[in-house]
């Protein structure tokens, strides 16, 4: 379940990536704009892996 | 900068990693996946350092702080989808690995062939490789070209960089095929990381901080902030570069191919989820040294040049950007040795193997070791024609390599996928690639990255639908058994057709 709702939240983020700059942020012209958003994505980004992948061991099952 | 600087720094780095290569060598690798994969034993942190070296290259600290320098905080969000599309391992790794373990596969092109049960999507999968790989591994040498001449305005020559590089790249592979150069890799890795948050935190201090250096941007071009800022960006634009790079990590064989090196899972996960954290370092890091050098030097021709101008200016204590400047060229050298390894193992396997050559592993094994000094020379040749935007070049090695995506979504989600289907999606959707960046590359006003992939897509699902899986295509281990306890997407999809 966890790694399914990663997953799902990965593709939020991912979507959020293109949406949020090019239709509602874009114009703030401060790096607290589009440049902290970016930011703060690639950070989720690698929580969102550590949560979809923390069931692998290594026996593989 | 002082040429003799940067000619001991690149003599110290050539001892080291020599030294370094040489240590790596574990008795004498005379199979394909002992050569080329380390035996698929390779440990989690190791197999992160070197995955990360060989995807964060020249392009990463010259092309993406060139990219900020012109086109502002839009670089940004560029590199951070490409960044994303890195999660695509986290779906596929486990699958592209376990079917690694379970068949012996050496190359991703190879496994297509087996899964598909058709040689002609290996040998399709391979020449795709080797006709858009290359074009990409003289980005990585013209990196280089710029880097050292811009550093030492011009004493180095562009021409003297790119062969270095090649010649490094050459050695490292021989040495001990993939173990010296994932263990050269690392070491480039690590050094890397933290000389270059050195100079970014040392260069925005010398522009009074990170807030004055924002604030000076806000105040004099505040388009540089914005989306989509002074030009480069267009949505359009945006997509066009985005869409290629999201599949980077499984449409580039030199990447893909590391998912069968881990010893288990628990290797692949660390391995992930180190490069991330390392990745999204340097991205940031290349953000700001393109927006310092944007800020000091507001008005170089060519973006391309913001690094080494930054790196050569009186912000950096000259050690320093000796070793970053090193690191770079280190970092090109990782990025082009697994290339050549990659291309040479996929030349052997899937196209020389599957013409009617040899059979044999070690004779495999012979000729790809042949064939890594005629690949390197191309590139070389490549890279002499001196391109002027490093970015854009990289880019349309990724739109013509991710015509590969639908066979592989194929092969682990769609029992239904035929080997003509997958073969016309690659001929295809490459031929297509080819097309457009011939013609202009723009048709209903999308270019080849955003239009590639849908292309390839229509094809791969067209054909499928209106032909039969050949006799000798495999499911097992990848359709039906791919074992995925948690149920993503795998069961719905498998049952499509």
């Amino acid at each position: 379940m966890l790694r399914k709702i990663a997953l799902l939240l990965i593709g939020v983020v991912i979507i959020a990536c293109y949406a949020l700059p090019y239709l509602f942020i874009g114009q703030i012209a401060a790096w607290t704009g589009s440049f902290l958003f970016w930011c703060l994505a690639g950070v989720a980004i690698v929580l969102l892996n550590a949560a979809a992948m923390a069931g692998f061991t290594e026996d593989d099952r | 900068m002082n040429t003799s600087y940067v000619v001991t720094g690149i003599f110290i780095y050539i001892v080291i990693s020599l030294v370094v290569a040489w240590i790596s060598r574990q008795g004498k690798a005379t199979s394909m996946s002992g050569y080329f994969l380390g035996d698929r034993s390779m440990g989690g942190i190791i197999s992160a350092l070197s995955y990360s070296a060989t995807t964060y290259s020249a392009f990463m600290m010259i092309g993406l702080a060139g990219l900020t320098y012109r086109g502002g905080v839009g670089a940004l969000g560029f590199e951070i989808v490409y960044f994303a599309g890195v999660s695509l391992v986290a779906i596929f790794g486990p699958r592209f690995w376990r079917a690694g373990k379970k068949y012996g596969y050496v190359t991703p092109s190879e496994m297509l062939g087996h899964r598909y049960g058709s040689r002609s999507v290996a040998i399709a999968a391979g020449i795709t490789s080797l006709v858009f790989l290359i074009p990409y591994s003289a980005v990585q040498l013209s990196g280089v070209g710029y880097l050292l001449s811009g550093m030492t305005d011009g004493s180095i020559s562009f021409m003297t960089g790119i062969i270095i590089a090649t010649a490094l790249a050459i050695v490292f592979s021989y040495i001990a095929g993939i173990r010296s150069v994932m263990w050269t890799d690392s070491l480039q890795a690590l050094v890397m990381i933290v000389a270059s948050v050195m100079v970014a935190v040392l260069v925005v201090q010398g522009l009074g901080g990170f807030t004055a250096m924002f604030g000076t941007i806000a105040e004099t071009t505040p388009e540089m902030l914005q989306v989509p800022g002074p030009g480069l960006f267009s949505f359009k634009t945006f997509l066009g570069l985005t869409v290629p790079w999201f599949f980077f990590s499984i449409s580039n064989p030199q990447v893909s191919q590391r998912l069968f090196m881990p010893a288990n899972l628990v290797a692949l996960r660390r391995m992930l989820l180190i490069f991330l954290c390392f990745g999204l370092i340097y991205t940031i890091v290349s953000v700001i040294w393109g927006f310092a050098a944007f800020v000091a030097f507001p008005t170089l021709e060519q973006p391309d040049l913001a690094t080494a101008t930054l790196l050569a200016s009186d912000y950096v204590p000259p050690v320093l950007g000796v070793t970053v400047m090193v690191g770079i060229l280190a970092a090109a050298v990782s990025t082009i040795d697994s290339i050549l390894l990659t291309l040479s193992s996929v030349f052997a396997r899937d196209v020389y193997g599957n013409l009617g050559g040899s059979q044999d592993d070690r004779h495999q094994l012979m000729i790809g070791k042949f064939v890594i000094p005629v690949i390197s020379i191309l590139a070389l040749i490549f890279a002499a024609a001196e391109f002027s935007m490093i970015a854009v070049l990289s880019v349309a090695a990724s739109a013509g390599l991710v015509v590969v995506v639908p066979a592989i979504v194929g092969a682990f989600f769609w029992r239904g996928g035929t080997a003509m289907g997958a073969l016309a999606s690659i001929v295809g959707g490459a031929v297509f690639v080819i097309w457009m960046y011939l013609t202009g590359n723009s048709l209903f006003g999308l270019n080849a990255g955003v239009l590639g992939l849908p292309m390839s897509s229509l094809l791969f699902v067209v054909i499928s639908l209106v032909t039969k899986p050949t006799a000798a295509s495999v499911t097992d281990g990848f359709v039906d058994e791919t074992p995925d306890p948690k149920g993503i997407l795998h069961p719905k999809l498998g049952a499509l057709k």
